[in-house]
């Protein structure tokens, strides 16, 4: 085994070891996923939330809201049409089914008529569910009053849902934050070694000072495919969140993202002097991020001036491009542009640490 | 003592400035192979500027010098293959265990020594599997040994190798040291405590503000500086220095931690002085006592301070 790997591993030993950078690393963004997934998640369990507009009021509409509602896998709720669509457009809802006025009049004459189902066809799975239920719930319909001839059809509209669901929303950018938060942090322990002199001791031995870098590097890119995966895979479990894009390009984001953010810890390493000045000022660096570039709640709703500052931090990039790439999330910034930002970062933060960066 | 052939460290006319500050102000003293070397003075005397340029962690801005012969700031890599330094600070990895340590210590080196000759080496196999944080601070000293030992290097630099720790860990540790001594390495230690340097150091140089102050084997700093012997007792206020100088043999007197010491050619003479006078103020002198001079007076006399202040 040669020396960096060696040093990979005491460095992957240290964290194991270490109860508190295991708290941060690893429970504390699984602890903001469940948090956040219990609080906005709402059907938790696998259920498709669809809007139900009843226009006609009659006897056979409300037959097929009672239809609808005792399908296990569907939560129901009812509206008008306008607040259904918006609820579909902001991602509570997955479909909207709407019967329109004049439907028990048709049913009662046997004449051809037909409900309306909104979806969304770029969340396929969900509306290929919602669509298959829709037609079995017209097909018993028409079988049990006229006798299997087609009363009642199904019209097929389609509505855009411009958001995902608040928890599709929150799993990525949960990722994003943990991901800054382990570059941003390898700061602490790069002062405190340097001013307790093991960096400068370690100069006295052959080792060659890249692969004591390099280790901590290599620890950090693994710890951030496991958070990934232990994040993503809690948001499948247990909120249903889909992983719907690219897994190669999504484990890329990962990586660039952890990466950018190590050069972030390192610049800040490198004009840092004392352990207490390194866990103030990485605060002062991260906490802002962690609130303002669209983690918890979208950045539409941040204020103009604070829009504007979030445009600045590296994390709103990270984030958007995850949401984009795993979640089909709206974009703040086209995905070129966030891995163009993010490669700048890297490489700025990188020529930084490298100028000024001191063993001493 | 035991040098033979060229010598391990050659140092001639060092110069090290920080901005105006001379750290090191033009320093010369070579160390033999075999041979244990101190270097002692206060904090900020110089030494362990001296040090870090012969460890390769820093360039010297003027003078020439040599570790095995070769340039230290043009061999730096190959000179690091062949010394030991001990760590003050024992560990990188405090949660790693003293085996986990040795084991990764060794893979920096081409060569290095098995990991349980090591601990053996050092006593600490009954601590082997503690990790490194959970050593008490004699066991870390003695960790930071065998860390620097890890590659079986020719010549060990030990950077106040006993700070800090209580009278038994030190003898231990100085038994450990002798026996590295017994083994034929070269050594050049720091430290604080002239008993430690009296005990281990073949030679020793004084360092303050930069310079050499003094140079040679204990005995013969101390034969350079008093021909004297010391006379103490507590100090009373009844007993000013100003006049007990005028004591028969008396060649000069100070006060040192609440001690009167006179320094004196005739020890008789002064002593009987001294109790006539006591006897003639009705008072008792405490704690009175004759020693030789040693290498804490020999330090006081040149800096007119004391080591460990």
């Amino acid at each position: 085994m040669n020396t960096l790997m060696r040093l990979t591993v005491a460095n992957i030993r240290s964290l194991v070891r270490d109860r508190a950078a295991l708290f941060w690393t690893f429970f504390f963004p699984v602890m903001f996923v469940f948090l956040f997934g219990w609080i906005f998640g709402g059907s938790g369990d696998g259920k498709v939330a669809i809007g139900f507009v009843d226009q006609d009021n009659t006897p056979v509409s409300m037959g097929l809201q009672q239809a609808f509602s005792q399908v296990t896998l569907l939560t129901i709720q009812t509206g008008s049409l306008e607040a259904e669509k918006a609820a579909m457009q902001h991602g509570d809802i997955s479909a909207i089914v709407v019967v329109p006025s004049g439907t028990g009049v048709a049913v009662a004459a046997k004449s051809a008529t037909s409900i309306q189902l909104y979806i969304d066809p770029s969340s396929s799975q969900v509306s290929q569910v919602v669509e298959q239920i829709a037609d079995q719930i017209a097909s018993g319909f028409n079988l049990q009053l006229a006798g299997g001839s087609a009363v009642v059809g199904i019209q097929q509209m389609t509505l855009q849902s411009t958001n995902i669901s608040t928890v599709a929303y929150l799993v990525p950018s949960i990722l994003a934050m943990a991901l800054m938060q382990l570059g941003v942090f390898a700061a602490i322990p790069l002062v405190q070694q340097r001013e307790k002199g093991i960096l400068k001791r370690i100069g006295a031995t052959p080792l060659a000072r890249w692969k004591l870098v390099g280790s901590n590097v290599l620890m950090r890119l693994m710890v951030a495919i496991v958070d990934a995966v232990v994040i993503l895979g809690i948001g499948l479990i247990f909120f249903n969140v889909q992983i719907v894009g690219n897994l190669l390009a999504a484990a890329g984001l990962v990586l660039l993202g952890a990466g950018a953010f190590l050069a972030i810890g390192f610049a800040l390493a490198s004009f840092l002097k004392t352990e207490e000045q390194a866990t103030g000022v990485v605060q002062v660096v991260q906490m802002p991020m962690m609130f303002l570039s669209g983690i918890f709640f979208s950045f539409d709703f941040l204020p103009g001036f604070l829009q504007t500052v979030a445009r600045f931090m590296p994390l709103t990039y990270l984030a958007d491009a995850l949401r984009q790439v795993m979640v089909n999330g709206t974009q703040v910034a086209p995905l070129g542009v966030d891995v163009a930002i993010l490669t700048g970062w890297l490489v700025v933060c990188l020529g930084i640490a490298a100028r000024s960066f001191r063993w001493e | 003592m035991t040098q033979s052939g060229e010598p391990v460290i050659g140092v001639a006319n060092l110069c090290k400035c920080y901005g105006d500050v001379k750290a090191v102000d033009g320093i010369s003293f070579q160390v033999g192979r075999g041979e244990v070397f101190g270097l002692l003075g206060p904090n900020g005397a110089g030494k362990t500027t001296t040090i870090e340029i012969l460890e390769g962690l820093r360039e010297p801005d003027s003078g020439s010098v040599t570790v095995f012969g070769m340039d230290v700031t043009r061999h730096a890599p190959s000179i690091k293959q062949r010394i030991g330094v001990q760590l003050q600070t024992v560990s990188l990895y405090p949660r790693l265990t003293v085996t986990e340590l040795l084991d990764l210590f060794g893979s920096f080196y081409a060569h290095h020594l098995p990991t349980k000759q090591l601990i053996d080496a050092v006593d600490l196999g009954e601590r082997a599997k503690a990790r490194s944080m959970n050593l008490s601070g004699g066991q870390q000293q003695r960790l930071s040994i065998a860390l620097a030992l890890v590659n079986d290097p020719e010549l060990i630099f030990l950077d106040e190798p006993t700070t800090g720790l209580d009278p038994q860990a030190r003898r231990s540790l100085w038994d450990l040291i002798k026996g590295l001594q017994g083994r034929g390495k070269s050594i050049l230690m720091t430290t604080h405590y002239m008993e430690e340097a009296a005990e281990l150091c073949d030679r020793v140089a004084i360092m303050d503000h930069g310079h050499i102050l003094e140079m040679g084997t204990v005995p013969e700093l101390i034969g350079r500086r008093f021909k004297e012997r010391a006379v103490f007792f507590d100090t009373s206020p009844k007993l000013p220095v100003e006049q007990l100088g005028k004591l028969d043999g008396v060649t000069r007197a100070a006060v040192e931690d609440g001690q009167t010491v006179l320094y004196s050619r005739d020890v008789a003479g002064t002593i009987g002085a001294l109790l006539g006078l006591t006897d003639q103020l009705n008072i008792d002198p405490h704690n009175l006592g004759i020693r030789q001079a040693t290498l804490e007076d020999v330090f006081l006399d040149l800096t007119g301070r004391a080591l460990r202040d």
